[in-house]
């Protein structure tokens, strides 16, 4: 069995959270759902950012150049070119092999800088209005075109968060990469990037600041609350999609219109975090809701049991156990339901359950039983194999009756297995600190290792 | 009792009066939670002091010597052991000072000095 959900830095052993790293750890089987948008790199204090996007735009603008020179082809080729980029691996591909923009497309977007004068002489200074204009845009073709004329930038990144981590690299090449100096797209050059372990395909990190659900600039957005959408419809008959967008085209001023409101309020536009804890109202909530269920299955109060459990303990483990999945197993005829995380190290007794258990991942398995018995310790012991080492966390109501401690004791020192139990009591204990933040919660779980520790043969 | 003790002592009971002080109103709002980890270092430097000062004989509880971190004790914890330790200091006190007649209660110091002057025991009402 392999990791759950595995991120390239737990494959290669680099023990760093989520929350303490620059860039968003790509997973190596899907890609990050989240996407690069311009407009927080123009919008961003920095300097650097804000050069970035200015040549971001000079690259994207300069396709109008080449078709003012009459050189179409070549420009709607580099849109093409441009249009997809793998490496990064951002979206909600599971194959992490996108498509490029065709050719038609390709033209729909340059014929914006021949059919709207603004463009055609002063160039996009937010080349994202394109989804408002051409059909088959959208966020994810925003971030791969970003990506793609920053992407000599984004290697020079990649490899330095790769040196200051220790990940390894090799010499992979390129099949195309965007050069500022020329404005052309270079092919086949050979560069040195960390690569997919099992694929061998480079792999370029992206800075997290850069990250969000949706551009602050999007189609959704203005449909919503910018769109004349009478006048949409007493012009082109109907407001469906395409009929806004040809409508936009015909009406420059409503869109730059939206594109100033939206720029007046750019101190909203905030990057989206990859993971969100709930509020210490939602925790106390989610708590209480725990402690109002009765155990066992009826009423559904398992299911409601390992959903709030669930939310729970992703939120105030964070960001010291970056929440991996849920994952559910079949043992016995019942459905067990598993809380995955990744062990980051990043508290000394986490250090020590990957040294003496082997546990890369850790895994909890949620109980909504009245009272734990032998077989649910051998259910989640028998679950510990491989990543998931040789520790165990049961999340159940109430304490370990004095017999099944005792049976999880044996175990420990029959088979150096360490399998410890989170109570409802903890569970309280870890919301009371996450409001008052006098502790972190994850000293809850240290507390019950080391209990049990203690009460182990020395 | 020697001079520098009282010293200790008596800067060891403020230093509890008030940290039970601040840990009372804090066990009154939320008595479960958990106290800090940089609160936790001084209460049980205070604490290692007393025990160092009391000895076996003195100090409230055999099987306490301070607050273990790890153990996440509560605000109500801490208040329950302080209000045993500020107890103690004071049956410490008690044990450790004499009534001079006209001139007050005073401590018993071995060395040669100055007499130290103190409040009579608590437990005594002001007719004793």
């Amino acid at each position: 069995m392999a990791l759950v959900r595995p991120r390239l830095t737990d494959y290669y052993g680099i023990s760093q959270a989520q929350a303490e790293l620059d860039f968003a750890i790509p997973f190596l089987d899907e890609d990050v759902p989240l996407y690069v948008d311009p407009f927080l790199l123009w919008k961003s204090p920095s300097q650097q950012d804000q050069a970035l996007h200015t040549s971001l735009v000079n690259s994207f603008n300069r396709q109008n150049w080449l078709l003012q020179k009459g050189r179409e082809d070549e420009a709607a080729q580099n849109l093409v070119l441009a249009s997809e980029c793998d490496e990064v691996g951002l979206g909600l591909s599971r194959t992490r092999k996108g498509k490029r923009i065709g050719a038609g497309t390709a033209q729909d977007i340059l014929a914006l800088f021949r059919h709207i004068p603004e463009y055609g002489r002063f160039g996009f200074t937010h080349f994202e209005e394109i989804q408002l204009y051409v059909d088959g845009i959208s966020k994810d073709r925003i971030s791969d075109f970003t990506c793609n004329f920053l992407k000599s930038f984004l290697i020079d990144f990649t490899i330095d968060q790769c040196q200051a981590l220790g990940i390894p690299v090799s010499t992979v090449r390129l099949a195309s990469l965007y050069d500022y100096r020329s404005y052309s797209f270079q092919h086949n050059l050979e560069v040195t990037l960390p690569v997919y372990p099992e694929r061998g395909t480079p792999i370029i990190f992206v800075p997290k600041r850069w990250l969000r659900h949706v551009p602050w600039l999007n189609f959704d957005d203005y449909f919503a609350s910018y769109c004349p959408k009478d006048e949409v419809v007493h012009r082109q008959g109907s407001d469906e999609r395409v009929s806004v967008l040809a409508y936009n085209r015909d009406n420059y001023g409503v869109v730059e219109a939206y594109v100033q409101a939206k720029e007046r309020v750019a101190e909203d536009c905030k990057t989206d975090p990859l993971f969100k804890q709930i509020p210490v109202l939602s925790a106390r909530r989610k708590l209480n809701e725990i402690r109002g269920l009765s155990t066992g299955i009826g009423d559904s109060a398992d299911k409601k049991y390992e959903k709030a459990a669930s939310e729970l303990l992703a939120s105030l483990l964070y960001p010291h156990l970056d929440f991996a999945d849920v994952q559910s197993r079949t043992a016995g005829g019942t459905t067990i339901r598993d809380l995955v995380f990744y062990n980051n190290r990043s508290v000394d007794f986490l250090q020590e359950i990957l040294d003496d258990y082997r546990s890369r991942q850790l895994v909890m398995e949620l109980k909504n039983v009245r009272s734990i018995e032998r077989e649910h310790i051998n259910q989640l012991n028998r679950y510990l194999t491989n990543e998931f080492g040789a520790f165990g966390v049961l999340v159940t109501r109430h304490p370990l009756p004095r017999a099944m401690f005792r049976n999880t004791i044996e175990l420990w020192a029959g088979q150096r297995r360490c399998i410890i139990a989170l109570t409802d009591a903890d569970l309280e204990l870890m919301v009371g600190v996450y409001e008052s933040k006098q502790r972190s919660p994850i000293e809850v779980l240290k507390r019950s290792y080391i209990e049990f520790r203690r009460a182990c043969p020395s | 009792m020697k001079r520098a003790d009282v010293d200790v002592f008596e800067k060891l009971t403020v230093q509890l009066d008030g940290l039970y002080q601040e840990l009372s109103i804090l066990a009154k709002k939320t008595p479960n939670d958990a106290i800090n980890g940089f609160k936790l270092s001084f209460i049980n430097d205070i604490l290692a002091q007393c025990n160092s000062l009391f000895g076996e004989k003195y100090r409230p509880f055999a099987g306490f010597e301070t607050f273990s971190a790890e153990e996440l004790p509560s605000n109500s914890d801490a208040t329950f052991i302080l209000s045993q330790y500020i107890e103690c200091a004071e049956k410490f006190r008690a044990d450790h000072i004499q009534n001079e007649g006209i001139q007050g209660w005073s401590w018993q110091i071995d060395d040669k000095g100055p007499r130290i002057s103190t409040s009579r025991p608590k437990k005594l009402s002001p007719k004793d």
